[in-house]
């Protein structure tokens, strides 16, 4: 059995674990407008991401939008993943692959999609103004909320699977238990289903969550200029910039603040559940 | 006026019916079995009982009041599921508890309920495990206590001893029995096991295929079969078809079998003979030859022949060293039978 876990561990330590020894190595070392890179060992990279008002509200707009989309992911997918996992006819293995459909299509070019539709003079904003409801076109695109929706389109199948998965696994004799002792329907999801499904809960949110603070096209072309989010000024700083030690930090600093926030966030609701 | 009613209750998926009219009073602190092969519709009729399954027509009503169209959270009904569908992620004493909570019974006097419904089912010691800590046997306890602590007015089980193994099953059975009078409990219970019905209920609903096809006593039905259906679901039962011919019965095989006529319907197509009313003696000159024996420990079944027709016989095993302990397959026997042993049914 070993052996045959040697081929994934071998790819998984060339592909994952050499770059990010690599690019924590890099992050320490020093800038130079002229020399670009130059080795060294410091902090610095670090630091001024840290204290720079700029990168703070970036991280602080990424923390946002990926917390807010993974509420919102979980609110919108729990009730399509109930339905789901509770399907019993043909039609089920036909909805599974509509919810899988939009992740055939990518993320550039669904963006381009929403651009399309929520655009000056994109599909709404044309047909409103139309209709004479408006004379110029409202601002849909390249604000918080255009991306807010672009990414929670992106992530939805991936917590619709995953809690579909584990709702799947709750009895359904359980919930008409509980009904049948009285239990109306919102107690019964409650007091039942939640905290049954609260494994997935937790599994959808911790995915979803990672993907959104990892989220670069759907920013990028749904926030437009202004609006940043920490993967694209890291790819800005390594492109852009040239500046490979900073971008490095700040990757690294995105990387911790993901893991931190996934760890608490788990063992939080993973502590609610054993409580229940 | 019964504690529980059941008016032409049907349900119907598109062109297949699930259950065709059904009638039934349950008496207040009466058991009544729901029997049959699976698929007869005894299983939807107990989930329209407790409500999560519409019906297509009829009514149901609990202590007089029409809850046809109530959800099942306002039927006053507990139920036993076969799975047992507890809690998972409650306590055995939570998992009694939620049925109080759910009518806001206060802190003490559910506490006390509890435990008084947990000591009425042995396991008041096992209130802090979890379900998955315990046996079948343990968790099929935890649902009756859980279902009986609301002192429910109809009290519903689905093959609650499906999943208990042999010996335990006859435990439960009587335990199940003794609470159920203890408590006066009105109660529906289905089961596809016939021995369970028999033992435990006062009165059977014999189904099949959506239709009630008897209602009665153990011996009643038994005793006095409707329908060959019913004669060959409960217990064994040699059919025989054929017809009324003289004082006697001709099998289509040609054989002349002794009944008594009787009161006997005039279409009688099918004789209807237990097995164990079959006398059965060696005697070299008898036309009867045995074609198989069967032993069972307390009982020896023997398959006889006579005259191209086969019976069925069971015989209490006769001791060693008796006569009849040597009987075997070629042997010629002489078979007999009380005439008043014999139903005779019309056509299936």
């Amino acid at each position: 059995m070993a052996a045959l876990v040697l081929p994934a561990g071998l790819l998984v330590v060339m592909l994952l674990v050499a770059p990010m020894l690599l690019l924590a190595r890099i992050s320490l070392n020093r800038f130079s407008p002229t020399e670009l890179m130059v080795e060294a060992t410091t902090a610095e990279n670090y630091w001024r991401a840290v204290q720079d008002p700029y990168y703070q509200q970036v991280l602080g707009t990424t923390l946002g939008v990926a917390l807010g989309c993974t509420v919102l992911a979980l609110a919108l997918g729990f009730p399509a993943a109930y339905w789901l996992a509770r399907m019993e006819s043909r039609w089920k293995s036909l909805a599974t692959i509509l919810v899988l459909f939009p992740l055939l299509v990518g993320n550039v070019v669904r963006s381009a999609g929403w651009m399309a539709l929520l655009g000056n003079e994109g599909a709404i904003n044309a047909a409103l103004m139309g209709m004479g409801i408006t004379s110029r076109p409202l601002p849909l695109l390249y604000n918080t909320g255009s991306v807010v929706v672009g990414i929670v389109a992106v992530v939805l199948p991936y917590m619709i699977l995953t809690l579909a998965a584990v709702i799947e696994g709750i009895p359904r004799q359980a919930e008409e238990a509980a009904a049948n002792l009285g239990g109306r329907p919102m107690t019964v999801f409650r007091r039942v289903v939640l905290p049954l499904a609260l494994p997935g809960v937790v599994a959808g949110s911790v995915l979803v969550f990672i993907l959104c603070m990892n989220a670069y096209a759907t920013p990028v072309l749904l926030g437009g200029p202004q609006f940043k989010m920490m993967a694209p000024a890291v790819y800005d700083q390594f492109v852009r910039g040239n500046n490979w030690p900073f971008g490095a930090a700040l990757a690294f600093i995105l990387l911790a603040v993901t893991l931190v926030l996934t760890v608490v966030g788990s063992t939080l609701l993973g502590r609610r559940y054993r409580a229940a | 006026m019964g504690s529980l009613v059941l008016e032409a209750l049907s349900k119907r998926y598109g062109s297949s019916t699930a259950v065709e009219r059904v009638d039934l009073e349950v008496a207040q602190g009466e058991m009544v079995a729901l029997l049959g092969p699976s698929g007869c519709g005894k299983t939807t009729t107990l989930r329209m009982v407790a409500g999560f399954i519409p019906p297509s027509g009829g009514r149901v009503l609990i202590g007089g009041q029409d809850v046809t169209r109530a959800p099942p959270y306002a039927r006053d009904t507990g139920m036993v599921f076969q799975s047992y569908a507890l809690f998972p992620h409650m306590s055995v004493a939570q998992n009694v508890a939620f049925g109080l909570e759910m009518r806001k019974v206060g802190r003490a006097e559910r506490d006390e309920r509890v435990m008084e419904a947990l000591r009425l089912v042995r396991l008041d010691h096992l209130a802090d495990r979890l379900p998955r800590q315990l046996s079948g046997g343990q968790q099929q306890r935890v649902a009756l206590a859980r279902a009986l602590v609301v002192n429910p007015a109809v009290f519903l089980l689905d093959e609650p001893l499906s999943n208990l193994d042999a010996k335990l099953r006859g435990e439960v059975r009587m335990e199940i029995r003794a609470l159920q009078q203890r408590l006066g409990l009105t109660t529906l219970i289905v089961t596809h096991d016939q021995e369970e019905a028999l033992t435990m209920a006062d009165r059977l609903v014999v189904m099949e295929r959506g239709r009630v096809r008897q209602v009665g006593t153990a011996e009643e039905l038994y005793e006095h079969p409707a329908d060959p259906f019913v004669a060959g679901f409960v217990g064994r039962c040699n059919l025989v078809s054929g017809r009324l011919e003289g004082g006697g019965f001709r099998a289509e095989s040609g054989a002349l079998l002794r009944c008594d006529s009787t009161g006997a319907p005039a279409d009688a197509a099918l004789l209807a003979l237990r097995p164990e009313r079959i006398r059965l003696d060696p005697d070299p000159a008898g036309e009867a030859r045995i074609t198989a024996v069967t032993y069972l420990g307390a009982q020896t079944e023997y398959h006889v022949e006579q005259r191209g027709t086969t019976l069925l016989v069971t015989r209490p095993t006769p001791p060693l060293g008796d006569p009849m302990r040597r009987l075997a397959v070629g042997d010629a026997v002489v078979l007999s039978w009380d005439a008043a042993a014999v139903r005779l049914l019309p056509a299936a």
